[in-house]
């Protein structure tokens, strides 16, 4: 095997970025029925638990059925569980475990390309889950169709931005256990109190400022806006929310993250 | 050296207040094996880091690393397109199999589909990994493990290969596989830097070796050349401290430099008959007259005791 006499280059930034999404793509397709299967199972729990028991001794919420207010907020809350998930305990047992990124960054791709690949792929898991939800919601008639489409985008958006933010946790964090913090005292929260199982006008007055810093209330907001066709300016502030807390947090981690990597 | 592979000049890298890496310099050529060798803790991968910038060298004093012509801190895209990295450590995705821990490196190669496929079949091939490929990371053995981590670096077709002590923890038939195939890379033009532990692996693979202490530059040179010109040729090695002193007792002053640890004595000199002769009077077993080895030369030059860094 002679040493190879092409002059070799380094692949482009688009070429990097594909191969960082394709191994999540492939780590994830390998297992199809267990991770294909709970997206679409995970929704119809939901309306049948929640929409058709609870939603039957609600009248209407914000002018809307019940089961259309829920099936309005879901696509987006589980693209957040998703990619929540996917950037800290997936992310830190690479980083930690399997020390997966160390051999990646023999690679030609840096670390940066290492995480923001990372992040398309958060997206696209968003994407997909988001994508699940809205079909079982449509079945269910829940959601209007094509309209109801739109969630999917915002998946993915939404699955970007708590992609990042989870990698931002994931930086500080030296023991995996301390994960449960961040998902029992903000996510949990959040997936309340931003207008997924309640109009944000029901909050005390004093509390509704703070709902909207929280990610999920823009995110659920724009689904909502969105797969009901009803827009208006305030989805653009929205919008622009979610992307700067998805530049901020996704380039603080990856500055931290880089300080783990390379030493 | 203007065609040196690498380039290191006075390269310096700190921990807090540890000098990993003090004042570094050396090259390597094209086409040859250069080893690191040094204990535990010596600097070895924090230099290899440092070429394809998984490590970062101080900012002062000043030093400069040059690969390929590049400065890792400013192209480390065009070191590792050139590169293959065997880490010390066989950090292989377990989330994936076989075959798909090489196509996925491919991707990150930038490799077309068909040369990768291609390319892969080689390797396996080479590496007598062929009915693994469907294999979970898993069920591989160390040595099959070692092996895929080596094919894993060499997908690329890299002109330079860094190996981070390759073979420990390895069987000898596995360790002298690699040791051939190494060979027969190299032969092929192949640049090869590595760390290892085994100075019979520095000596069978290395045209040139740097000795490290603590970060600093203690011993360089070919590995056939320091045994001639840095050590006696001959030991005699004692593993019973009561009779030792009495047998050297009758050695002339000046025939042989004694080196004692708690529970062996070594005679090294050049007149081999004379530690022959101290040899035949000792009773058998638990003594051996031998060439000195690199062995002796690097226990020479960084001491037999253990340091903090161990």
């Amino acid at each position: 095997m002679p040493v190879s006499e092409l002059q070799p280059h380094p692949p482009s930034l688009g070429a990097r970025l594909y191969s960082i999404w394709y191994r999540h793509m492939r780590v994830y397709t390998r297992n199809l029925i267990s991770n294909g299967l709970p997206p679409f199972m995970e929704p119809v729990i939901f309306l049948l638990g929640i929409g058709l028991g609870l939603g039957r001794y609600i009248a209407a919420m914000d002018g809307l059925s019940y089961l259309v207010f829920l099936a309005t907020a879901l696509p987006v809350t589980s693209a957040m569980f998703t990619a929540s998930y996917e950037c800290t305990f997936a992310t830190f047992v690479r980083l930690e475990f399997q020390k997966a990124y160390d051999g990646m960054v023999a690679a030609p791709v840096t670390v940066a390309d290492l995480f923001v690949g990372e992040l398309l792929w958060a997206g696209s898991k968003g994407f997909f889950f988001s994508g699940c939800v809205v079909l079982v919601m449509a079945l269910f008639g829940a959601l209007p169709l094509p309209a109801g489409l739109l969630a999917m985008p915002i998946g993915f958006l939404a699955g970007t931005t708590f992609g990042a933010i989870s990698l931002l946790v994931t930086s500080y964090v030296r023991n995996i256990n301390h994960f449960n913090f961040y998902f029992t005292g903000f996510l949990s929260p959040m997936f309340f109190f931003s207008g997924t199982f309640f109009p944000l006008d029901s909050l005390p007055r004093g509390l509704r400022p703070l709902a909207e810093i929280l990610p999920l209330t823009h995110a659920v907001r724009l689904t909502r806006s969105l797969a009901l066709s009803r827009f208006s300016p305030v989805l653009i502030a929205d919008l622009a929310f979610l992307v700067i807390v998805t530049l901020l947090a996704g380039y603080l981690a990856i500055r931290r993250l880089r300080a783990r990597i390379v030493v | 050296m203007a065609d040196a592979v690498i380039i290191f000049d006075n390269v310096h890298k700190s921990y807090r207040n540890v000098k990993a890496v003090d004042g570094i310099s050396f090259e390597v050529a094209p086409s040859t094996c250069f080893g690191l060798l040094g204990r535990n803790g010596a600097g070895k991968s924090t230099i290899m880091r440092l070429i394809y910038r998984k490590a970062e060298r101080d900012r002062t004093p000043p030093g400069k690393v040059s690969v390929f012509g590049f400065d890792p801190e400013r192209d480390e895209l065009e070191i590792k397109c050139r590169s293959g990295v065997v880490p010390q450590e066989d950090n292989l995705d377990e989330e994936l199999d076989v075959s798909q821990n090489l196509h996925v490196f491919a991707k990150l190669y930038g490799m077309p589909a068909r040369r990768a496929d291609a390319r892969i079949a080689e390797l396996l091939d080479f590496m007598e990994l062929k009915e693994k490929a469907r294999a979970n990371i898993r069920e591989l053995s160390g040595g099959m493990k070692r092996r895929l981590v080596i094919v894993r670096a060499l997908l690329n077709e890299p002109r330079l290969l860094i190996l981070d002590e390759p073979t420990t923890g390895l069987d000898p038939q596995v360790r002298h596989t690699i040791w051939d195939k190494l060979r027969q890379l190299k032969r092929n033009g192949l640049t090869i830097l590595l760390t290892t532990h085994y100075m019979e692996e520095a000596f069978q693979l290395c045209d040139d070796v740097l000795i490290i202490e603590s970060g600093k530059a203690v011993l360089r040179g070919n590995p056939k050349l320091l045994v001639a010109q840095h050590i006696e040729p001959y030991v005699l090695e004692m593993t019973d401290v009561n009779v030792a002193p009495a047998a050297l007792a009758s050695l002339a002053p000046g025939t042989a430099r004694v080196e004692q640890s708690d529970e062996s004595v070594r005679a090294y000199g050049k007149d081999y008959e004379a530690l022959r002769a101290i040899a035949d009077k000792l009773p058998p077993g638990n003594h051996h007259l031998r060439p000195s080895t690199l062995e002796d030369v690097f226990l020479k030059a960084t001491g037999r005791t253990l340091d903090a860094r161990q």
